[in-house]
């Protein structure tokens, strides 16, 4: 089959490797009809993440068609249209039982890995790092599916690929970055970071019942987006413009109730602590670059709420805890628990609550995503969302 | 036990200890510190089964190549008494090198302390290996399933070098790893694995990458016995 490969830091190249097979009773093999570039693959690709080898197929959005189940695989069959989870949970551990999905103890093959670096070890993914497991992702023509039995959400309407695509990922991402927000009803919220992730945080914390939310971006493209679902936007590369001011100004100036983070590691800041941060990454004394946590903590209301689905991988400096406390802040974060979401936010879009399929940009063949990829790295063209059909020749 | 505290309503009594265990009337226990060329590890873990039935997974040693790595046979000599046959050079077929495939270590085992659905105590009694162990399978807290803690010693020779220097895995992880196994197989029926995955060319680099994350042990095949 074909796949696109990590081949080495800005390096991916389509291959052609051996079709996957059934490895363990709850495996299936699903033939991918859908599959998209997360931004968190944009991470993988230029080489931020660690633990990562020559020859890993990358993807972990997609969907497509059982193809094949092993004997221990009860709830699918072959023909069965599914969209897959890109986190991996076995179902009965502790954790799972408690329906913190991603924080599955039996799924990463390299647990050790993950325990060595962070003490603790979360779930494998997809298409991810090795410390995350080093499942073959998704963005080939074929991909084995462990705890098959766990994880596909079988879609049994004709729903088109493009709108229940986004149920792999970044959609349950958003909705629990709005979930997590702790949104009541009439209530302001901010969102900072307005890619896919941002965008179905916004519409879902309108679906819970906000208000009025608060859309913080750069690029104009995303904040067109933004508004064309409700929001008020901020550019914060405009001259003049200060988030917090802006904040303030839009609240009466008491602050949003709830702050969402979705930007994470890699932020942008056009203020010194951007380049003070940038500083201290290169020379390594600080992992991550969290410009935009340091404003949602000292932007949000007395008592509100900070959810950070943006992904955090190290440590992180000067973070205005003092405010957090003084104000008595409460903040949500960690990896989705998509086997929660997956089901009701399917049910929304069967209902017509929602058309996911409004972020795409980019349709591609496979073979343009070695291109693609550097397009959306170096911010050439307008790219939203970029979805790749793997047999499109 | 004091009187000062009145409201606890789900607090337990608490256990009288193993010596695999990590308390004594109360009070934690810290594992025992490696000295005198003696190694130890103690690895604890939270399993959804009941004890009697990690227990019986534990108990019956012919099957323990299909959850402990390296394990390439083990064969039942008396009640208490097993042989245990280890690669020393298995590695993942997708590395070419493998010529240290035929290479074996083998040392006798037996049983000290049986006590079923709660403790198996061994030691090696000669061979290539001089190790000792201890497990024992406790009721957590509250009834969430099984608290499996073991503890293993073992003297630097054979057993610890052939894990160390040929699986680039060091002996305690192994000891951790299998726990861990164990734990996968009794939970969901099988133990999470990569290996036969497809990829794209591995260069030099990946393959040190891989010896170096412990890719090259085999995952053990998990498959129950009764199922197969």
């Amino acid at each position: 089959m074909k796949a696109l490969c990590w081949m080495g830091s800005n390096n991916v190249e389509v291959q052609t490797v051996d079709d996957p097979t059934i490895l363990n009773p709850h495996d299936a093999i699903v033939k991918i009809t859908r599959t998209a570039i997360c931004g968190s693959d944009l991470h993988l690709f230029d080489g931020f993440i660690p633990t990562m080898e020559e020859g890993d197929i990358l993807g972990h959005e997609f969907m497509g068609v059982v193809e094949e189940t092993g004997k221990g695989v009860t709830n699918l069959q072959r023909g069965n249209r599914v969209v897959v989870p890109f986190t991996i949970a076995c179902g009965n551990c502790e954790f799972c039982k408690k329906k913190i999905w991603s924080a599955c103890d039996n799924t990463n093959p390299n647990a050790h890995l993950m325990e060595a670096a962070y003490g603790y070890s979360g779930s494998g993914l997809f298409g991810y790092s090795h410390m995350m497991g080093g499942y073959a992702g998704g963005q080939a023509q074929y991909v084995r599916v462990p705890f098959a039995n766990v994880g596909p959400l079988k879609i049994e309407t004709d729903l088109p690929d493009e709108k229940v695509l986004f149920l792999s990922d970044i959609f349950p991402t958003g909705y629990m970055a709005a979930e997590n927000a702790q949104i009541q009803e009439n209530d302001t919220v901010a969102v900072w970071g307005c890619g896919p992730v941002g965008q179905f945080a916004i519409a879902s914390a309108f679906m819970l019942g906000a208000a009025r939310v608060i859309a913080i971006d750069r690029l104009p493209e995303r904040l067109e987006l933004a508004r064309s679902i409700g929001a008020i936007t901020v550019d914060y590369s405009e001259e003049d413009v200060s988030v917090l001011t802006a904040l303030k100004d839009l609240t009466g100036g008491i602050g949003p109730d709830s702050c969402i983070d979705a930007v994470g590691l890699e932020a942008h800041s056009a203020q010194l602590q951007g380049i003070y941060d940038k500083v201290k990454t290169a020379l390594m004394l600080e992992t991550d670059r969290p410009s935009v946590l340091r404003q949602a903590i000292q932007s949000v209301r007395k008592g509100g709420t900070v959810s950070i689905p943006g992904v955090y991988g190290g440590l992180l400096d000067k973070v205005p805890f003092g405010a957090a406390f003084g104000k008595g802040i409460t903040m949500k974060m960690g990896q989705t628990n998509m086997h929660n979401y997956m089901k009701p936010l399917l049910e929304r879009i069967e209902k017509g609550h929602i058309d996911p399929s409004y972020i795409i940009s980019h349709r591609i063949k496979l073979e343009e995503a070695p291109d693609m990829y550097k397009i959306w790295r170096d911010k050439k063209e307008k790219v939203t969302k970029i979805v790749i059909d793997p047999w499109a020749a | 036990m004091s009187k000062a505290l009145n409201e606890k309503p789900n607090a337990e009594p608490l256990p009288v200890a193993a010596s695999a265990a990590v308390m004594l009337n109360g009070r934690y226990l810290p594992p025992p510190e490696d000295k005198d060329g003696k190694t130890w590890v103690r690895t604890s873990a939270l399993i959804h089964a009941d004890a009697q039935e990690l227990y019986d997974m534990w108990r019956d040693v012919e099957a323990a190549p299909l959850w402990q790595e390296q394990i390439e046979k083990v064969t039942r000599t008396g009640q208490t008494t097993s042989h245990w046959v280890m690669q020393s050079g298995g590695k993942d077929k997708d590395t070419d090198n493998d010529e240290d495939k035929r290479k074996t270590i083998e040392w006798d085992s037996e049983i000290l302390k049986d006590e079923p659905g709660h403790r198996i105590a061994w030691r090696s009694i000669g061979g290539e290996s001089d190790n000792a162990g201890e497990v024992v399978f406790e009721a957590s807290p509250g009834g969430r399933g099984t608290m499996v803690t073991v503890l293993q010693e073992f003297r630097m020779g054979k057993l610890a070098s052939a894990w160390e220097t040929i699986t680039g895995r060091n002996p305690k992880q192994a000891i951790i790893e299998n726990l861990r196994h164990l734990k996968a197989l009794a939970e969901t029926g099988e133990i999470p694995r990569t290996q036969g995955q497809p990829h794209g060319p591995r260069g030099i680099i990946a393959r040190v990458k891989k010896s170096m994350y412990g890719e090259d042990t085999t995952t053990p095949p998990g498959l129950n016995r009764k199922a197969s």
